[in-house]
């Protein structure tokens, strides 16, 4: 009993992870349209950044994470203003296959910078944990979970209330329309970039926390995402942490009770049985895009 | 049949008659280049008759590759001591193909649901999962490796065997796809792509139309998987099911010209060239030179070379 209730546990930490790592993803598809396959190494980047950061000035690399967000949010505007702009409203394959080329090349640098090797970020309190009932938590683990609901939150209340949000939201309904209403829609969506690159850095640090991580890593991060994306909605945050908790649960269901090398196995199943039965996906939006 | 039908097979025999000529008189390097090319030739080929005809780009389709090598292996360990060395390979590549149609058939139906990136992404995940399986699944020894019998007759070197091995796979791809281009079939497969909604009102048989190139496409790529296992001689799931084949098949049509029958050839034999020939010394750059050729490709001519050509000619 205590095993299956820390499974699941231990299912919504990864989640909550996962959701943050997959909401600047789903952002970029809902408002641009894009598959954003550079999306994992943008991670990636936060990941590395906050370990030199937190390293060179001595501090908890939960502090670095506005540095982070800033440094990436204008590498994000800057890459979408002058690279994506240009395949954005063509083939949906271009710009696939643009974020993916940027992705490899970037990668490369990574090891050239990095090394291929693993690395880890090391917090003060790295080893501590704490007991509620039966149920043990690791203190890097809660608090990599309260990181990644704040900053959800924060996204959610961004796009609800601010003049920015509502700039984003109106642009991912009608582009056109938006574009009538005095909207600069290219500025918007280099914004949007800009952010989803910040929240994908952050989640960078918050996974560089629990896991180790190397410039190799950076396909499965897309993957996540994309997973996620499907599974719970494009374009919100909503969406994106029903899919994050949902794909975490499976994840860590599959390593306990089948076994750790099936990760991928579990989680395409998942995926086939929900086209199957719901091909909208589970809040009903997840593939107006693509049709 | 048309006049541009038949210069267009016209095309294809004379070439293949041609390079079937090469082992005779290319440097050994050369016929390994060669064999990489029509291997890539085949593969992009196979791949654009649902991707290029059909507007379904797969980003998994070794996923067939390595169903098809792993089954022909497994078939022929089995069959080795029964049936005498010339009819394994022919053994093999049923037992691929075989397995490769069961596979697409099945997974036809949840999977071609999704359109575009979907797909393609959808695509990725069974190629992971085919792998994972692969690897994970004692039968299938993909951890371990799997050994194939050397099957080229002992007067002739395997380089220049596998060569022409190659050179048929990739004539009878670029046939089928010939076949299918001039057919009913193949423009209910160029109108699915151009509008696959407006198709179907029209009363274009879309769903099986689509169903019936996914599943020629990876018999195909399956059989091609099969040559190219026999002429590495031993394989595990890293080499089979690699993701770089994900990306280069749909790199071949993108730079040959997508949709075109010859455009997947054209690609595949310049992207081998540039990056077997012209990067060969460059190992530590050639992620980040593949990037950039992509980036370069998307941003310049995202129409293909021949797309540049037709441009650059006065009209």
């Amino acid at each position: 009993m205590s095993l299956i209730v820390q499974t699941l546990s231990d299912g919504l930490v990864l989640g909550g992870i996962y959701a943050l790592s997959a909401v600047g993803f789903s952002l970029i598809f809902g408002v641009l349209h894009v598959i954003n396959l550079s999306h994992g190494i943008l991670v990636l980047v936060g990941a590395y950044l906050a370990l030199i950061v937190s390293t060179a000035l001595g501090v908890d690399p939960m502090l670095t994470i506005p540095v982070v967000m800033a440094v990436l949010f204008a590498f994000g505007y800057v890459y979408q203003r002058f690279l994506i702009q240009r395949a954005v409203d063509r083939s949906p394959l271009g710009s696939m296959l643009l974020t993916f080329g940027v992705a490899l090349m970037l990668q490369n640098v990574m090891i050239w910078v990095f090394s291929p090797d693993m690395k880890s970020i090391t917090p003060s309190y790295a080893f501590a944990s704490f007991h509620l009932g039966l149920v043990t938590f690791d203190a890097v683990r809660v608090s990599a979970l309260a990181a990644s609901l704040v900053l959800l939150t924060l996204l959610a209340v961004l796009l609800k209330y601010s003049a920015l949000g509502r700039v984003i939201r109106a642009t991912a309904q009608q582009t056109l329309a938006a574009q009538l209403c005095g909207v600069n829609v290219r500025h918007v969506y280099a914004l949007t970039f800009g952010v989803s690159a910040a929240f994908a850095g952050a989640a960078g640090i918050v996974i560089g926390i629990i896991l180790p991580f190397s410039p190799n890593d950076e396909a499965l991060w897309t993957m996540n995402a994309f997973v996620v994306v499907v599974l719970g909605g494009v374009g919100s945050p909503a969406g994106a942490l029903l899919g994050g908790l949902l794909l975490g649960v499976v994840n860590t269901l599959t390593a306990q009770y089948i076994g750790p090398s099936f990760p991928n196995v579990t989680m395409f199943l998942l995926l086939v049985l929900l086209l199957l039965v719901r091909p909208n996906g589970l809040l009903g939006n997840a593939f107006s895009a693509s049709r | 049949m048309s006049r541009r039908d038949s210069r267009a097979l016209m095309i294809m025999i004379a070439c293949a008659i041609v390079l079937a000529f090469g082992p005779a008189v290319l440097p050994p390097f050369y016929v390994r280049v060669g064999q990489l090319m029509l291997y890539s030739a085949g593969l992009g080929v196979a791949w654009a008759i649902l991707g290029g005809f059909a507007g379904y780009a797969s980003f998994g389709h070794a996923a067939f590759i390595g169903v098809g090598a792993f089954t022909a292996g497994i078939v022929e360990s089995q069959l080795s001591l029964v049936v005498p060395m010339p009819y394994l390979l022919p053994a093999g590549l049923a037992a691929g193909a075989l397995c490769c149609a069961l596979l697409s058939a099945v997974i036809a139906y949840p999977i071609l649901r999704l359109r575009g990136t979907f797909f393609a992404i959808a695509m990725l995940g069974v190629s992971h999962v085919c792998a994972e399986v692969t690897n994970n699944v004692d039968f299938f020894q993909g951890s371990m490796g799997l050994n194939f019998p050397p099957i080229a007759p002992p007067s002739v070197d395997p380089a220049n065997f596998f060569y022409e091995v190659y050179l048929a796979g990739a004539l009878l791809v670029l046939l089928v796809a010939w076949q299918i281009r001039r057919s009913r079939f193949g423009a209910g497969l160029l109108s699915i792509r151009e509008d696959e909604d407006t198709a179907r009102m029209l009363g274009v048989p879309t769903e099986r139309y689509k169903r019936q190139a996914f599943v020629i496409s990876a018999v195909l790529t399956g059989m091609m998987g099969v040559i190219y296992a026999h002429s590495l001689g031993y394989i595990t799931t890293d080499s089979v099911y690699r993701d770089d084949t994900n990306l280069s098949l749909i790199v071949y049509s993108l730079l040959g010209g997508m949709g075109t029958l010859f455009g997947p050839v054209i690609g595949a034999a310049l992207l081998v060239f540039i990056t077997q020939v012209i990067l060969a010394r460059l190992l530590d750059f050639h992620l980040f030179a593949t990037g950039l050729l992509l980036v370069l490709l998307v941003l310049l001519a995202p129409g293909g070379v021949s797309s540049l050509l037709k441009r650059r000619r006065p009209t």
